[in-house]
Order: C-alpha cells, then structure tokens, then sequence
C-alpha cells in the first residue's frame, strides 16, 4: 500500500469511518493505482490534483458515500458560543494579571500593576490615584506604567487559582462538546446519511 | 466543467457496461475527457451510489485482485436521459448564443 493509501486511511480512521469500508476504498484505490502505474500513468491521471491532498480527497470521498462517523454538530460546538468565549479571554486575562503580579510580588514584596499605553504622548498613565507607596516609571514613553501599591499576594494567588480551575472546566465542557471527539449520537446531533 | 455534467459523463460510460473506478477514467480518457479534475471521480462515484443511481458489485478484474464494478441501476438510467435531454437543450442554447460572435482565427 503506498503513502497516498496509508494517508488516507488515516484520515477515515480519523472521520471514524469504520474500518471494513475503510479496507474496502483503500484496496479498491490501491488496485486502481496500481493499474495505471503498470500502465505508465501517474497519480495525477486517476486522481486529478487530489493527488496532491490525501486527506481532504480522503475526506471527500467518505462524505460523499456518507460512510463518517463523526457527526456534523446542528448548532456550534460550545467554544464557538459567545458567552463562554467571552469568559475564557477573561479568565485568561486574570491568569496572565495574577501571575503577573505574584511574579513581580515575589520579587519586591509587593504587587505590580501593569496597564497597557493608551497614549503615544511622553505622560504616563496611572491606574491609581497619586498616593504612597505608588512608583510610576516616567517617559520617555514605554509601552507600560508600573504601580506599586502593597502586598496582596495572597489574593492574586486566589484570583489566579479560581482563573486556572475556570479554564479547566471550560476546556473539559469544550472538549465534551467537540465534534471530532464525539462517536455517539444525542438529541440534535445528526450523523451523515448512511453507513454503506 | 460544469457542475453535474461529469456525473452525466460517467452515467454514460457505465452505460455501456459495468466498470471499475480506473476503467471509468480511462473511458473517460478515451473521449477526450483526459483531465478528471479536481476532486477525481471517486467522490463523484460515492455520491450516485448513495443516492442509488448506481449499483454496485465485487468481480475479479482481468488477473488482478477483485475490483468494484459500478452500473447503472433503473433509476440512473432515467437519470441518464433525462440529463442527455437536459445537456442537448443547454448545449443548443449556448450554441445560439455564441453562433452569433464571428470568431476570428488567426495562424
């Protein structure tokens, strides 16, 4: 069985097509590449520029015979709905907010507070109202101003802990979602037409 | 080419008898229809299987291992000459269209 055989196998074990039709294609295209070879023709003469795409000829064809056994979600799977998509960049925003401030805490005692530049100009741009205690680095004009403002590391550990166990469940109700990872049916899901 | 017109095509040259998937593209080949395309037939060959306008059984081939012979099923064969009709009247159409345009042909 040559490479372009084997890839394609792959990619229907992959579409959970099973695996005696997945035999019966896969030796079916072997005995016609081998035909053509015997005859002087290249791939390209039986498969066209599929030749050069396995796994999306591979996936084509599954499809048209209808023979895949991962099902087409009816509806988007949870990843692609706006409300946990939106809850995951802001988990992830306190993961990458709260390590921030534990890593430069654990240096200094204290805790940084790092704002994005919204200004081109020489200014700085404070989170905090002026006060003790609080640095503010000056210009020339650097993409961040940091603020110091006192030990809370303990806190920044707890915000970056309930932001870590957040995205795990999220990416645990994303991958139970998932399409690709699902073999049985549930209420509004449908497989492709027919096993043949 | 034209979307459908390559499933006529092979309704076609399984018209004249059972055939296998390379045996389809060499018929093809043989009128003048040498570049299968983009998606090859087996795709196109799934499809009309599975909306049954083709049957299918296992036969050895000529000293080879046993192939898939495709034929026409009693549906695909009123498909067939519905799409013949349908083709020639398009094929008209577009022959009137263009028979207007005198063609210049330069050496």
């Amino acid at each position: 069985m040559n490479e372009f055989v084997e890839e394609c196998q792959r990619e229907w074990r992959r579409l959970g097509v099973p695996q005696p039709v997945a035999n019966e294609m896969a030796a079916d295209l072997t005995a016609d590449l081998e035909e053509a070879e015997a005859e002087g023709a290249s791939p390209e003469d039986v498969l066209g520029n599929s030749a050069f795409d396995p796994r999306r000829f591979a996936a084509a064809w599954a499809i048209a015979r209808g023979v895949t056994g991962v099902p087409v979600p009816d509806r988007p799977s949870l990843w692609r709905r706006p409300v946990p998509l939106a809850l995951t960049v802001v988990l992830g925003a306190l993961v990458v907010f709260a390590g921030l401030v534990l890593v430069v805490g654990a240096r200094g005692h204290s805790f940084a507070v790092v704002s994005r530049r919204i200004v081109t100009g020489s200014g700085s741009i404070h989170l905090f109202a002026p006060g003790p205690g609080r640095i503010v680095v000056p210009g020339p004009p650097g993409p961040f101003a940091v603020s110091q403002v006192g030990n809370a590391n303990p806190i920044a550990f707890a915000v970056l802990a309930l932001a870590v166990v957040g995205l795990a469940v999220l990416a645990v109700l994303c991958w139970l979602t998932w399409p690709g990872l699902r073999r049985f049916p549930r209420p509004g899901w449908r497989r492709t037409q027919r096993w043949n | 080419m034209l979307h459908g017109v390559l499933d006529l095509c092979l309704l076609a040259v399984m018209g004249e008898g059972p055939a296998y998937g390379y045996e389809m593209t060499k018929r093809l080949r043989e009128r003048g229809l040498s570049i299968v395309g983009e998606g090859s037939i087996y795709p196109l060959l799934g499809r009309l299987e599975r909306d049954g306008l083709v049957e299918t059984h296992r036969a050895a081939s000529n000293g080879g291992p046993p192939r898939k012979y495709y034929n026409l099923s009693a549906e695909g064969e009123q498909a067939l000459t519905a799409g013949v009709s349908e083709w020639q009247a398009t094929r008209d159409g577009v022959d009137g269209a263009l028979g207007l345009v005198k063609a210049e042909v330069r050496p």
